[in-house]
């Protein structure tokens, strides 16, 4: 069989190609992320399937699920992260028209309450005869986050890729990250979030943070499990307008999923900048500014729901 | 002959000043605080069954009156430290009588405080976490750690005064009843009142006061960081630690003004607490309310004067807005009426000192109020995407009834404490005394 | 006769506007599915099938997800079965061909994947196709830093250049691809090759400097997606711009607290308690002096 004698790095390309095209993304084969292969344990049973010259071919089942099925992640391998990554996301206000999906798909895919919305859409005008225009925020994954700095029982904490996560075991509800943060992105569960009973006895994991539990604080991660698996957080697929820019520092490239940008081309041409730079808290969520709109701000006012102003 | 009549005269002290029963009243007062208690311990229980959702506290005022009256409870817990402490130190004599009330309010208070911010926490069940997981570059571990030696040292500060007090109090077994008898044997039957035995304790006593100066400052600087230390408009402020300990001193000193004149009333101790002890208080409350005010005036005239953007949304709120009644309130009840008040010689009689005391203490309890929650309604990004109660915040029937319960129960301590020690020390009036008889 | 034409007639409209009109409808109208099946070879090497399922609500098309579907090669009967998937919330399945299908699929070189949808309570039957070409990609580098791509077909049992597709070349990334230059497509010209000009410099590498290029030609109407790799020397060494997580910060973990607050903090809480503990023992001392007494 040709692919049983081919070396491990083109049968892993091949298994990883298979199961990162099939997962309907680009593959995620780039040369320093050892990570899919390491993880993706070989099940020791093999799959016939035929190869494009109508040839046999033998490929362990691991490789390829939809998804590569990751075996769980430890708490402690949580909560160092991905190393060799410093994830980034760029958000171009020119393109947000405030249709809220990102808001929906990320309220959706974390089992938000409803009124518990992790990135927040919010109509911004910096002074009178400025602009106004539609800014959304996601929790900012600062370098020097205010919030990891007061938590008293590490709760909350920053790992080596740059995301800042909760681990909603630890957590005793004290709400001082809350008051700490300047960017209001955390939210609190007041009550017994709504998920259905079988999602909320399951283990918790930091990095889905999924089951969120009562009494215990949450914000935007970074999808920090899909981007394990080499995928896009959810809000990045769902931005129909492409907003949402995102990738990883050490690559030096972002993408909206359809559009890739050198991340140092994207601020040098159109001036990115960070929000409350001066506080000094060095965030990982950069903007673009609204200039060249593609909507007009008063097009985003139609979806601002009243009761949720 | 002399003896004679010193000896009267001490037996007279000890008969007006040990802890008597309950009367009709006593035991009314004890039934009505038990009563708010028990609606309070209801109240957390429906918190602890539903989560903090039975609050009206929202993602932006996250922190309402539990940690409002948190701070409340560790400014006053901070009278021990200044009465007994300060005073002793200081040689200021006349305040020896006020410092057993001194020492069980501080006693109480920091227990209350410590209730209460147990009752704050979203998970309290993980409560232990502190100490499995705790992480030193917080400043709630700095709190917890602060708040758990003051505890101790105000204990110890209770005890070892009291020492000679028990001894006095171990004669009297059939007044006490067999179960208090114990109780005294147990804390106090070793001490025969030697000399050797004396000088240990007055050492002790020496070295407390010095420790706690410092460990109350502590507690409180501390605490003014848990929001100094954020970004927030109306937080950010390098005065904090100052501010707050400058209020601690004067509700503390407000606190220990009420129950002066309560006990005072209540138990016929005018021989005692003195129309003089009245007067120097009140000097000494004009002191503490306007250095006070010199505090107020440098946290809100210089912002009030730069008006920057981040922080006029919440100055505007106080000044004219919808916090205005209330900190207009604050400040004239609180701090200016006391000091206009108390200049007179005719304020510092016992009746106007209480009031004043008591418009001192409330005045103080919704300044911490102020603290807390305008600043959290006036965060940096717009208050949007969230429901329209998230923008405001009143408390709801369970907060009220748990702060009444926590303010009770603290009462409540301090109710039991005097009927079980003599509010006034007994022995040190004793020697006293026996100074000024010389 | 006119009576009967009269009744009939009458019978027909009833009939007609019963359906129309019928409140009293047994099922709702079924809703209807778009299936939009996609075709995939990686590396030249293993083929795979993507479906795609939506339907179309208030003028919006949506995902469906739970839909069960047989996928077939050629033609829709049991021997040509490739697989059953149900699709997942965003509506997608996959499936990988099956070596038992080496007879049909050495058959010829185009081939037609059918994805057939039963039917549920909800949805009408219906069914998707593709027609694949077999055709192979390939990637070279030239002197220069130039990237050339070649597509060719498979035609009576030989590879023959294609004109006119559209390929990507770009530079491997996490979650999307970065085009080498500004360009985001290239044409092939009648040798079937398309060229580009690498003009990412210095674009981070592995910690040798080597990037992956992938040349792909995405949704072709005849071909499907194909893409191909190579490993070039040509990016910049892997830099890492997160040393912050091992020192000793304020916002690190409980282990790794700044040595100036550790110092301080159990400075304190050491001179403090040191006194207290002793202020016990004091207690205890004046009790045996009691005893003793």
């Amino acid at each position: 069989m040709e692919l049983e004698n081919s070396s491990r790095r083109d049968f892993l390309v091949a298994g990883l190609a298979v199961a990162g095209l099939a997962a309907g993304c680009k593959s995620n084969s780039s040369p320093f992320e050892t990570l899919i292969g390491d993880h993706v344990k070989p099940s020791g049973k093999k799959v016939k399937l035929l190869s494009v010259d109508g040839e046999e071919v033998e490929i362990d089942e691991a490789y390829l699920k939809p998804v590569p099925h990751l075996p769980p992640v430890s708490n402690e391998e949580q909560r160092i992260g991905i190393p060799g990554k410093k994830f980034v996301m760029v958000i171009d206000l020119s393109r947000c028209k405030n249709l809220k999906k990102c808001q929906s798909a990320c309220n959706h895919a974390h089992d938000l309450n409803p009124g518990e919305n992790w990135i927040k859409v919010d109509p911004m005008q910096s002074a009178e005869h400025t602009a106004p225009y539609w800014e959304p925020t996601t929790c900012m994954h600062c370098d020097e986050p205010p919030c990891v700095k007061v938590c008293p029982v590490d709760a909350t904490f920053k790992r080596e890729d740059g995301i800042v996560l909760i681990d909603s075991d630890r957590c005793i509800g004290c709400r001082f990250c809350m008051a700490a943060c300047p960017y209001s992105t955390r939210v609190f569960n007041w009550g017994a979030p709504e998920i259905p009973a079988d999602v909320a006895s399951q283990p918790y994991s930091c990095e889905t943070s999924i089951p969120q539990k009562k009494g215990t604080v949450g914000k935007c991660d970074f999808c920090a499990d899909m981007t394990r698996m080499g995928m896009l957080p959810h809000c990045v697929s769902a931005c129909p307008n492409g907003t949402f820019f995102y990738g990883d520092m050490n690559e030096d490239s972002v993408t909206n999923g359809a559009e890739t940008f050198r991340f140092s081309d994207l601020m040098r041409d159109k001036g990115g900048y960070r929000l409350m730079e001066d506080l000094g808290t060095k965030p990982s969520v950069y903007y673009l500014p609204p200039v060249a709109r593609n909507f007009p701000f008063q097009s985003g006012l139609e979806n601002d729901k009243t009761e949720n102003k | 002959m002399e003896n004679s009549i010193s000896t009267a005269y001490e037996e007279k002290i000890i008969q007006d000043l040990l802890p008597r029963k309950f009367k009709k009243s006593g035991r009314i007062l004890v039934a009505i605080l038990s009563a708010i208690c028990l609606v309070g311990i209801y109240a957390y229980y429906r918190q602890l069954r539903y989560g903090l959702v039975v609050t009206n506290m929202r993602d932006y005022v996250s922190w309402g009156i539990y940690i409002s009256n948190f701070v409340f409870f560790v400014a006053i817990s901070l009278v021990g430290s200044l009465i007994t402490a300060v005073f002793r130190l200081a040689g200021v004599k006349w305040g020896s009588p006020l410092t057993r009330i001194a020492e069980m309010i501080a006693v109480s208070a920091i227990i209350f405080a410590s209730l209460i911010i147990i009752v704050d926490m979203g998970s309290p069940e993980r409560f232990y976490n502190l100490f499995l997981y705790g992480r030193i570059q917080s400043p709630i571990m700095w709190d917890v750690i602060v708040i758990m030696t003051y505890f101790f040292i105000s204990v110890l500060l209770l005890y070892y005064p009291l020492l000679p007090d028990i001894k006095i109090l171990l004669r009297f077994k059939e007044r006490s009843g067999a179960r208090l008898h114990k109780v005294y044997s147990f804390l106090g039957s070793f001490w025969k009142g030697t000399h050797k035995q004396y000088l240990r304790s007055k050492k002790a006593i020496n070295v407390l006061c010095i420790t706690i100066i410092p460990v109350a400052f502590t507690i409180h600087t501390v605490t003014s960081w848990l929001f100094a230390t954020t970004y927030r408009p109306g937080w950010d402020s390098t005065n904090f630690g100052a501010y707050f300990i400058a209020g601690a001193f004067l509700v503390g000193a407000g606190a220990v003004v009420v129950a002066m004149y309560i006990f005072r009333t209540w138990y016929h101790l005018e021989d005692y607490i003195t129309l003089k002890h009245f007067d120097k208080m009140g000097r000494v409350l004009v002191l503490l309310c306007l250095l006070y005010l010199y505090f107020n005036v440098n946290e809100f005239l210089t912002p009030f004067f730069k008006m920057k953007e981040s922080e006029a949304g919440y100055l505007n709120d106080m000044f004219s807005g919808s916090f205005a009644p209330v900190f207009w309130f604050a400040i004239f009840t609180g701090i200016i009426l006391p000091v206009i008040i108390l200049v007179f010689k005719q304020g510092r009689k016992p009746l106007p000192m209480f009031i004043v005391g008591i418009m001192v203490v409330v005045g103080a309890w919704f300044k911490r109020y102020l603290i807390v929650t305008p600043t959290l309604l006036h965060p940096f990004m717009p208050m949007h995407d969230v429901p329209a109660s998230y923008h405001h915040y009143f408390p709801t029937w369970e907060e009220w009834a748990i702060t009444m319960g926590s303010l009770a129960g603290a009462i409540l301590v301090i109710v039991v404490l005097c009927r079980i020690f003599p509010i006034i020390p007994i022995q040190e009036t004793i020697n006293e005394h026996h100074e000024t008889a010389k | 006769m006119k009576l009967l034409n009269k009744i009939l007639g009458g019978a027909l409209a009833l009939l007609f506007l019963f359906p129309a009109g019928n409140s009293f409808a047994q099922t709702a109208d079924k809703g209807s599915l778009s299936i939009a099946v996609s075709y995939y070879v990686a590396n030249n090497k293993i083929p795979s099938l993507g479906v795609k399922v939506k339907t179309k609500v208030n003028g919006r098309f949506q995902n469906v997800g739970g839909i069960a579907l047989s996928l077939f090669l050629d033609k829709d009967t049991a021997l040509n079965l490739v697989g059953n998937v149900v699709t997942n919330d965003h509506g997608e399945a996959y499936a990988n061909i099956p070596s038992s299908l080496k007879k049909q699929w050495g058959t010829s070189v185009k081939h037609t994947f059918i994805a057939a949808f039963r039917g549920n309570t909800k949805y009408d039957s219906t069914s998707g196709d593709f027609t694949a070409n077999k055709a192979r990609i390939l990637i070279d580098t030239v002197s220069g830093r130039s990237v050339v791509a070649t597509v060719m077909e498979m035609k009576d049992s030989t590879w023959k250049p294609v004109k006119g597709v559209d390929v990507v070349i770009a530079v491997r990334r996490m979650g999307g691809d970065l085009n080498v230059n500004d360009t985001p497509t290239f044409s092939t010209d009648s040798t079937g090759k398309a060229s580009a000009d690498f003009k990412r410099d210095s674009i981070p590498g592995d910690l040798k400097g080597n990037i992956i290029l992938v040349a792909k030609i995405v949704d072709n109407d005849q071909y499907g997606n194909l893409s191909i790799e190579k490993t070039v020397p040509w990016g910049g060494k892997f830099v890492a711009k997160n040393e912050d997580f091992n020192a000793r910060t304020l916002f690190a973990t409980r282990g790794k607290a700044p040595i100036w607050l550790l110092f301080i903090a159990n400075g304190i809480i050491i001179a403090v308690w040191t006194v207290l503990i002793l202020l016990v023992a004091n207690i205890f001392k004046i009790r045996k002096l009691g005893q003793e007494a």
